[in-house]
């Protein structure tokens, strides 16, 4: 569904909801040349760019936060296979907020007086512009919104007509989920519309925003789903072990991504006893 | 005689910065461990919170993510980003943010973007994040590093987050919201700013380390006082609090970054 060259607005915040499975799905189907755009996201960007799916990226922030640096991306980006136009987390999140208000441009505060000013990797003078405020005379930092061809987003629960529930917090998901020209949501589960309409407050994206539902458990293993699992520590170790070198990502790449035929058998072979001692405990969420 | 590790000393030190009753963005890492630390101890009324939506968090052990659930539980408001960067700290409420870098310069101004140059970087780092956000709008800037003279550079490789840009003056022709850094915080001493020309001054030497050894460790031309003191130790309490808040040792555990 997603063409090649594409870009996407990639939901989830840190270790929060990644939609991880669309993007290994991404890398099984053999799509190239996407743009991603996002705050900031972790094992989900080290794959597609590890794989060779995602050449450029508007972002905030790659890592695995406490664990270290994104390995597979350093190693792209110093092989010059990969570019980063680099913005700050509002910055991002109101480059979505324009998008999805349909206005051309946002107001900030933040990035003046540093080289996310002076420099710019493809998008030249289209990357943001600093100017004085028209009605204070103030220094003001503008940046483009965005509008992407998709919005790929990871929510709790959804019904039938497409209501997405997500609990916890929501990153810039609300902003993210109404910006791009198509809306695709991953969900944990599929419950019956009067679950919804009982605690309408959680649902953060109407059934109007979108456009297609696709209903996948662990959806972002190894990383975390509030109220749904927590993240698998011992894989997430692993995982960003491996990436220090090139032959042993590729062998992750070949084990746990193209060696699957989809995200059910991912799940089989990570294991069904391992996946159920990650499962939530209530009310902790995690 | 209390022991402890150099991690250990710089997040106690570290949170001995924060004022109880402020608003404090705490992050992940070193920065989140003394926050957590801070409230577990002097300052148990600060508003901790997580760029990712958290707010008022009290953690009962270290998320290993601005975004983990971690957070979540017991905090009293789950929100999103553009409340927490947008409304709460670009509108001016965040009293003191907490950051980390690869590389400083005498300014306090900070890269944690690209090692090598920007055409063609030998090392990607994670970007800003939400660091950049809060260098410009933090009324209040406190800098965690271990000490690397490889670290303290008279030019940055890129400039991720603003310190005092360029001195005096700097912050205000941008128009910040914030003040800027107030002090950084190594594994061998704490330095603040001189008022006069906002470059970095040494104001302690931890238990260990001499001047000179502070000297040798930077690579630019650090204002030395007349009066350096020794840094206070950690107490056996706030060693105790660090290891219940990091049972499994992710952030004690390892050299810190």
């Amino acid at each position: 569904m997603v063409p090649d060259g594409s870009g996407l607005f990639w939901g989830g915040f840190g270790f929060q909801r990644p939609p991880i499975a669309f993007a290994s799905e991404l890398i099984r189907q053999k799509k190239r040349n996407l743009t991603i755009y996002t705050c900031g996201s972790e094992v989900d960007l080290e794959i597609l760019v590890g794989a060779g799916v995602v050449p450029r990226l508007e972002i905030a922030f790659v890592a695995i936060e406490a664990l270290g640096l994104a390995n597979n991306m350093r190693r792209r980006v110093a092989e010059g296979k990969v570019e980063i136009e680099d913005y700050s987390n509002l910055a991002m999140a109101m480059r979505f907020l324009g998008g999805a208000l349909n206005v051309p441009f946002m107001p900030l505060r933040s990035m003046m007086g540093t080289d996310m000013v002076a420099k710019s990797r493809y998008r030249g003078d289209e990357k943001l512009k600093v100017i004085d405020c028209p009605f204070t005379g103030e220094k003001i930092c503008l940046v483009p919104s965005i509008q992407p061809d998709f919005s790929i987003i990871h929510a709790q629960r959804v019904d039938m007509s497409g209501n997405a529930q997500i609990d916890g917090i929501v990153g810039e998901d609300l902003e993210g989920s109404r910006c791009g020209k198509k809306l695709i949501i991953l969900a944990e589960e599929l419950v019956d519309e009067e679950e919804i309409r009982f605690a309408p407050e959680q649902t953060k994206i109407p059934a109007m925003y979108v456009d297609h539902v696709v209903i996948t458990p662990f959806a972002a293993h190894p990383m975390m789903c509030h109220g749904y699992y927590d993240y698998d520590l011992e894989f997430l170790q692993m995982f960003h072990k491996i990436t220090r070198k090139e032959e042993t990502w590729q062998e992750y790449l070949d084990t746990y991504i193209l060696g699957v035929e989809n995200h059910t058998a991912y799940l089989d072979k990570i294991g069904w006893s391992r996946l159920n001692k990650l499962k939530a405990i209530k009310p902790r969420g995690y | 005689m209390v022991e402890y590790s150099k991690i250990e000393f710089l997040a106690a030190c570290a949170s001995s910065h924060v004022r109880d009753g402020e608003n404090v963005f705490g992050g992940t890492g070193l920065p989140l461990l003394a926050a957590l630390l801070a409230k577990e101890t002097h300052a148990r009324n600060i508003n901790l919170i997580s760029e990712a939506g958290f707010i008022d968090a009290r953690p009962r052990e270290v998320p290993l993510s601005v975004a983990d659930t971690r957070y979540y539980l017991g905090c009293s408001a789950s929100i999103g980003l553009i409340e927490t960067l947008g409304f709460i700290l670009q509108a001016g409420h965040v009293d003191v943010g907490f950051l980390g870098a690869a590389q400083i310069d005498e300014y306090g101004n900070l890269n944690t973007t690209y090692i090598g140059p920007y055409e063609s970087p030998k090392v990607r780092l994670p970007g800003s994040g939400g660091g950049n956000d809060i260098a410009s709008s933090a009324k209040r800037l406190i800098i965690i590093m271990t000490h690397d003279k490889r670290k303290f550079v008279k030019q940055l490789d890129h400039l991720t987050s603003p310190g005092h840009l360029e001195g005096p003056g700097s912050r205000e022709k941008w128009s910040m919201v914030g003040g800027g850094p107030e002090v950084v915080i190594t594994d061998m001493c704490q330095m603040d700013f001189d008022p006069k020309t906002l470059k970095i001054r040494l104001m302690s030497v931890h238990p260990g380390y001499t001047v000179q050894n502070v000297l040798d460790n930077v690579m630019f031309d650090l204002i030395i006082p007349n009066d350096v003191p020794t840094t206070d130790e950690p107490t056996q309490e706030q060693i105790d609090v660090m290891h219940r808040l990091d049972p499994h040792g992710v952030y004690l555990g390892k050299g810190g970054s």
